[in-house]
């Protein structure tokens, strides 16, 4: 299942939004078939880092290195052409077409022609236990739902690597938990290499192998849900938490979306 | 897994109902209608074909363009070198090239050539323009009809300059015009249900996940600006074969504004409403007209004065932006299902911080 040393790698990241350093020498690796968290307060960067492994945020030092190809300044389009794919914090789906629809478009994006692309719509729909939803106008979807098929339309065609920015955020404990084992599928089965973004932190340690912790722009920790438990550097991050807020054993808070 | 009815089944009502309601119209009007209400159906005709060009750009990108009026210029001017009998050209048009000065094509050559002239030449200007995006690529166009119309008011050798160039066989008739309607409304269905024409809606609802879904929005937008010039280059031609004329000035602000009030007003992201359009206004316009000639009531005549026209159509143009600004069709197809459903109306403006994520 897990393969080979295969690799998405941000290497020395730094992006500067006009005086203010989004992001700082940061280093990440996403390894093909597994899932990596990346998790942080508010504003820490997490989706600009995002943008940037995306192609939609251009770097201003550093390089981006997709299984050992560098990828400086590539278009966000080509780079899904190259597998990698990502979800929207803001959902983003075409609001005003079928939810199968939704999925058609990036087939047809990665080239394929409209029947196939409908037919790999239906099939990844099935894959998710979601095709009930085929005919539903995206805009008229719940939050959740909203979640389940930006992840669809992500996974058309299999990408090699899947960026998630907070795709559990306004779930239930219960949702999550379904959430939780579509993830595992995708990296599982799929073997794409899942990088994770949630404020659900117990869901984050409950499915990654290795978590990056990102506070204003700098990585200030990685390691194993284990170590990452312990760590009083993140606890430092999240100020005014207590550490057993933070971390709750299991239960997963529903944490506000931004 | 039960398979969904294919695109074009579930989508070809649409232009079949457009193409046979203009098709009853030009009977009517070839069985009944005046000499004069021939020619004003052939205009509306041809105004059908350039306000369905512009739909599929603008309808399919979102983006407003100033300048598709420039390629029926060029395809009006290309039929008129190559329709004009050698006789008169030698004398007009003494800059014409050699070969060119010789030939004399029918209509149903010269059109498509002039179709395809304005075809190239948006795909060589596209390849700048469409870099550009929102409002900065409506300016661009803006610049376009200007640029265009500079030259062909000014290169009097080839053009005629600011006069018109006379002689063009007048072989316009409604069931041309039918026919001419029909290939613009089948050439911009065909695209709509294209691969293109999806992906260019997608970017134009949500262009930050088209992109993330592999789009190249730069690439489908060129696509469509010059599957629309073609359009509107035999709109062009077609319409020199019914004026029998052309100068530049019919090719300029006036023509532009009318034909992008009817798109508004007809709904600019359907094809339906970009009919539709046409045919209210047409029939606005035609009204105002005859109002500004003067109707007689009672022994008195009474008429607007001239210009009301022009009025009348902005100020119905502004209230629909106002009232309705999904236009008559409210962006909706005639029995279409898939894209423009339900639209909502106005969506708030996303901030550019937003943008990303
Ligand atoms: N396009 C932009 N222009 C200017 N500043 C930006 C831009 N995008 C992000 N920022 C700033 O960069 C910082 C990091 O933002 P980012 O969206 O990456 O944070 P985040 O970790 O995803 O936060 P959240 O958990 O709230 O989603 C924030 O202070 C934000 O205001
Ligand atoms: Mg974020």
């Amino acid at each position: 299942m897990r393969s080979d040393g295969l690799e998405l790698v941000a290497r020395d990241v730094s992006v500067q939004f006009e005086g203010l350093k989004a992001l700082s020498d940061v280093t990440l690796a996403v390894p093909r078939g597994g899932i990596t968290g990346l998790i942080g307060p508010n504003g820490a960067g997490k989706t600009t880092l995002i943008n940037v492994l995306t192609g939609f945020q251009p770097v201003g030092a550093g390089s981006i290195e997709l299984e050992g190809e560098p990828l400086n300044g590539i278009a966000a389009h080509k780079l899904r052409h190259k597998g990698v794919a990502r979800t929207f914090q803001s959902g983003r789906l075409f609001r005003d077409l079928p939810v199968v629809d939704n999925l058609e478009v990036t087939g047809v994006g990665l080239g394929q022609t409209r029947r196939d692309a409908i037919a790999e719509a239906q099939r990844v729909l099935a894959w998710l236990g979601i095709s009930s939803l085929a005919n539903t106008i995206a805009g008229a979807l719940p939050y959740t739902d909203e979640r389940r098929v930006a992840i669809g339309r992500a996974i058309m065609c299999t990408p090699r690597y899947l960026l998630l920015d907070e795709p559990a955020a306004g779930m239930s404990e219960h949702e999550s938990h379904d959430l939780a084992a579509i993830i595992r599928r995708i990296a599982g089965e799929l073997n794409v290499g899942v990088l994770l973004i949630e404020h659900n932190i117990g869901l984050v340690l409950e499915l990654c192998e290795r978590i990056f912790v990102l506070d204003s722009g700098e990585i200030i920790e990685v390691g194993t849900p284990a170590e990452i438990r312990d760590s009083d550097a993140v606890r430092h991050a999240y100020m005014g938490t207590q550490r057993d807020e933070l971390i709750p054993p299991i239960v997963a808070e529903a944490a506000v979306a931004s | 897994m039960s398979t969904r009815p294919s695109v074009i089944r579930q989508t070809i009502v649409t232009p079949i109902i457009l193409i046979v309601a203009l098709l009853i119209m030009a009977a009517l009007t070839y069985q009944f209608g005046s000499r004069a209400f021939n020619r004003t159906a052939v205009e509306m005709f041809i105004n059908i074909m350039v306000v369905v060009g512009l739909y599929v750009f603008v309808g399919n990108s979102g983006l407003l363009s100033f300048g598709h009026i420039s390629f029926m210029c060029l395809g009006a001017y290309m039929t008129a070198w190559l329709a004009i009998p050698p006789v008169m050209k030698s004398i007009t048009l003494k800059g014409l090239p050699a070969w060119l000065l010789h030939t004399q094509l029918p209509m149903w050559v010269a059109t498509p050539i002039s179709g395809l002239f304005a075809a190239i030449f948006a795909l060589i200007i596209g390849r700048v323009i469409m870099r550009l995006s929102g409002i900065a690529a409506s300016i661009a166009t803006f610049g376009l009809l200007g640029v265009v119309n500079n030259v062909y008011s000014n290169w009097d050798s080839v053009t005629g300059g600011q006069g018109s160039i006379v002689g063009i066989p007048p072989t316009m008739n409604v069931w041309i015009g039918w026919l001419g309607a029909t290939a613009a409304i089948v050439i911009a269905y065909l695209y709509s249900i294209s691969r293109s024409g999806l992906a260019l809606r997608a970017t134009r609802d949500e262009a930050v996940a088209a992109s993330a879904s592999g789009i190249n929005i730069v690439r489908e937008r060129l696509i469509a600006f010059v599957v629309s010039a073609f359009i509107i280059g035999l709109a062009g031609a077609l319409y020199a074969h019914f004026l029998s004329i052309v100068n530049p000035g019919a090719f300029y602000l006036r023509t532009t504004f009318v034909t992008l009030s009817m798109l508004v007003v007809g709904g600019m992201y359907s094809l339906s409403g970009a009919v539709s359009g046409v045919v209210v206004m047409s029939v606005l316009i035609e009204l105002f007209r005859n109002l500004e000639k003067g109707i007689s009531l009672g022994g008195h005549t009474i008429a607007l004065p001239n210009g009301a026209q022009e009025i009348a159509i902005g100020a119905i143009t502004i209230v629909m932006l106002m009232y309705l600004p999904t236009g008559l069709s409210r962006n909706r197809e005639f029995s279409w299902r898939g894209w423009p459903l339900q639209r909502p109306l106005a969506r708030p403006v996303q901030t550019a911080l937003k943008e990303l994520n």
